[in-house]
């Protein structure tokens, strides 16, 4: 073991108080940062959920829609323009908007009613049921994990959406919106008159091409077509909807600021640990000194220190942080942490300690090595 | 007569400005030679710190020149000082000053690290010179669980470690019983003996005399008296 590394570590350890204060500021950031950036994460993932589960090469959008939950209609007349264009196979209308569902015996609740077709935005992760079911009118979809916000227990439930009678044909499990609003898949006839809209009105469509045609001409065909539309591939579309709810929001902002302040924090509390610490050692940096150890032989022991404090608390972050991960696992709005959020972690730990041994070593660079005769 | 190892002329040393300055040397000359132990004797306040701190490379003097094995350590920068002082001293303290957490061995391995003399070479020349002040058999033990003389022992073991050519030592007895303090002045005279190395024991324990080569008085920033000592007590 290199010596450096033996003065390193024994110097942490030896004031034990010291070192788990340093540890729990550590952990206490790197947690903070995580679940902030997870959420971030999480979040992202959640607010295009719809889109990456629609199956489109292009979406056909009202022009100015910011996110897929936009209340903005098209004409459906557009399905027929649109599927006029050279290069389209088919043309999908898709409906979305908000309703009232009946709670038996509780009032009502709203719910985000997604209608769609047999082609269209299927409901995944189907539990129970099937959605060929729903493609009886009456029928809907809905997760199990809204079963008691919308007073439902099984399969075959009824209830009434704006006074029409409802009855639960399918049941996902993990289809969550992050507004907390539950979906309600349902065909898409049924879901104009459950929102309220014209049956000459839909939210989006969604264009499949033919095999070979050119995604960059259809999307100009089509926006030479139809009026007042936007024509956006599901990539673009779904960075629109990040960007909406992210940052259009202020959301996005919230959850970086939060993750900044973790990192402030346990830079100062590691920064004034590690102070204090070589406070305690200044006489032995000073005797180092008089030895004739050069300033980079003393900065290697601070910096080392600080390195030693990174790993052991990014190691306890990392259990506390795959335990949220866990306990949010199926939540409304989960904690997601990948391996590269997790490799940024350790950097972002490590930045912190290096930068946090600054005012250590700045103290130690201005030791008298003349001290040694005095103490 | 051998080359000086470390030589002063004309040093002067200025603490403070105008009114409350004071002049802690006042045009200091001497010479130490190797293969000598030289006392450096007077009482508190005389400037034998101060001395040993512009001798030792920690301090710049005001003026006057410090050379040391031939090279002056006038306007040199910090970094250049620990060169020097990495190159050339061996210090020993009164208090010690070895790392608590660390073996006695790896005390005498940090003088070797420092000096960018690591692996099984350092290991063995720790072994080496801590058998050499009698203490092969502490090498694993912490400085809390050996004697004040047995650290200061270990202390003189990492100053040798590095083959300086001078070694100073700030009251080397200061914190001993008189037991211990000969043991301690014994290995330094017998360090002393050694062509390769100057030692020189700054002191106000008159029971050292006996082993000193020569004695250096220095007063109120002057040296003011030599004489040469016999070192018998070394050679019993």
């Amino acid at each position: 073991m290199s010596l450096i590394f033996r003065l390193a570590s024994r110097n942490l350890f030896q004031d034990r108080l010291r070192f788990i204060a340093t540890i729990i500021g550590i952990v206490f950031s790197i947690v903070l940062v995580s679940v902030q950036l997870g959420l971030f994460l999480g979040f992202q993932k959640m607010v295009t959920t719809m889109i990456d589960h629609t199956p489109a090469d292009l979406w056909v959008v009202s022009r100015g829609t910011k996110c897929f939950e936009d209340p903005s209609l098209l004409d459906k007349h557009d399905q027929a323009k649109a599927l006029s264009v050279p290069g389209v196979s088919e043309v999908v209308p898709l409906i979305i908007g908000f309703s009232e569902w009946s709670v038996p015996h509780d009032g009502t609740t709203p719910v985000f009613v997604v209608g769609t077709t047999p082609k269209g935005l299927q409901p995944w992760h189907v539990v129970q049921g099937s959605f060929s079911a729903v493609s009886d009118p009456h029928g809907v979809a809905i997760d199990r994990s809204y079963f008691g916000r919308l007073g439902v227990s099984a399969l075959g439930d009824t209830t009434t959406i704006r006074n029409h009678t409802v009855a639960v044909k399918a049941i996902t499990q993990g289809i969550r919106s992050f507004t907390t609003t539950p979906y309600v898949f349902a065909p898409l006839d049924s879901a104009q008159t459950y929102i309220g809209t014209a049956h000459n009105e839909i939210s989006y469509l969604l264009v499949h091409l033919a095999h070979g045609a050119d995604a960059a001409q259809v999307r100009n065909a089509l926006l030479h077509k139809l009026d007042k539309v936007e024509v956006l591939t599901p990539l673009e579309f779904r960075d629109r909807s990040r960007s909406f709810w992210l940052f259009g929001t202020g959301a996005g902002f919230a959850l970086f600021g939060g993750a900044l302040l973790g990192a402030i924090v346990g830079t100062v509390i590691i920064a004034q640990t590690l102070y204090s610490s070589t406070k305690d050692h200044l006489t032995e940096f000073a005797t180092l000194r008089a030895i004739g150890s050069s300033s980079l032989y003393i900065h290697k022991v601070i910096i080392t220190q600080a390195l030693l404090s990174a790993v052991i608390g990014f190691g306890a972050a990392a259990v506390i942080d795959f335990i949220v991960v866990w306990l949010t696992f199926s939540s409304a709005l989960p904690i997601v942490m990948t391996p590269v959020l997790t490799l940024g972690l350790f950097v972002l730990t490590v930045v912190m300690c290096v930068v946090s041994a600054v005012s250590a070593i700045v103290q130690v660079t201005r030791i008298d090595p003349a001290r040694v005769f005095k103490s | 007569m051998r080359e000086p190892v470390i030589e002063a002329i004309d040093v002067v040393r200025r603490y403070g400005r105008g009114a409350a300055e004071v002049q802690a040397l006042r045009g200091v000359n001497l010479k130490i030679r190797a293969g000598e132990l030289t006392l450096l004797m007077g009482p508190s306040g005389s400037g034998k710190t101060t001395l040993l701190s512009i001798l030792g490379c920690m301090l710049s003097p005001s003026s006057g020149t410090v050379r040391l094995r031939g090279e002056t350590t006038t306007n040199a920068s910090q970094s250049e000082l620990a060169r020097l002082r990495r190159q050339h001293v061996g210090f020993i303290f009164q208090s010690y000053h070895l790392f608590p957490t660390l073996s006695a061995l790896d005390n005498v391995r940090l003088a070797l690290d420092v000096r960018g003399q690591t692996g099984q070479a350092a290991v063995t020349r720790a072994l080496d010179v801590l058998a050499a002040v009698g203490l092969a058999h502490k090498k694993d033990a912490f400085p809390h669980e050996m004697s004040g003389g047995e650290q200061q022992r270990v202390a003189i073991a990492r100053a040798i470690a590095g083959t300086p050519s001078i070694i100073l030592a700030d009251e080397p007895t200061g914190a001993l019983d008189t037991e211990n303090g000969y043991a301690v002045m014994k290995v330094l005279a017998r360090i002393a003996r050694d062509p390769g190395h100057g030692v020189l024991v700054v002191t106000h324990d008159p029971r050292v005399r006996s082993f000193a080569n020569r004695i250096l008085y220095i007063e109120d920033g002057r040296i003011v008296g030599e004489e040469r000592g016999t070192g018998l007590a070394a050679a019993e």
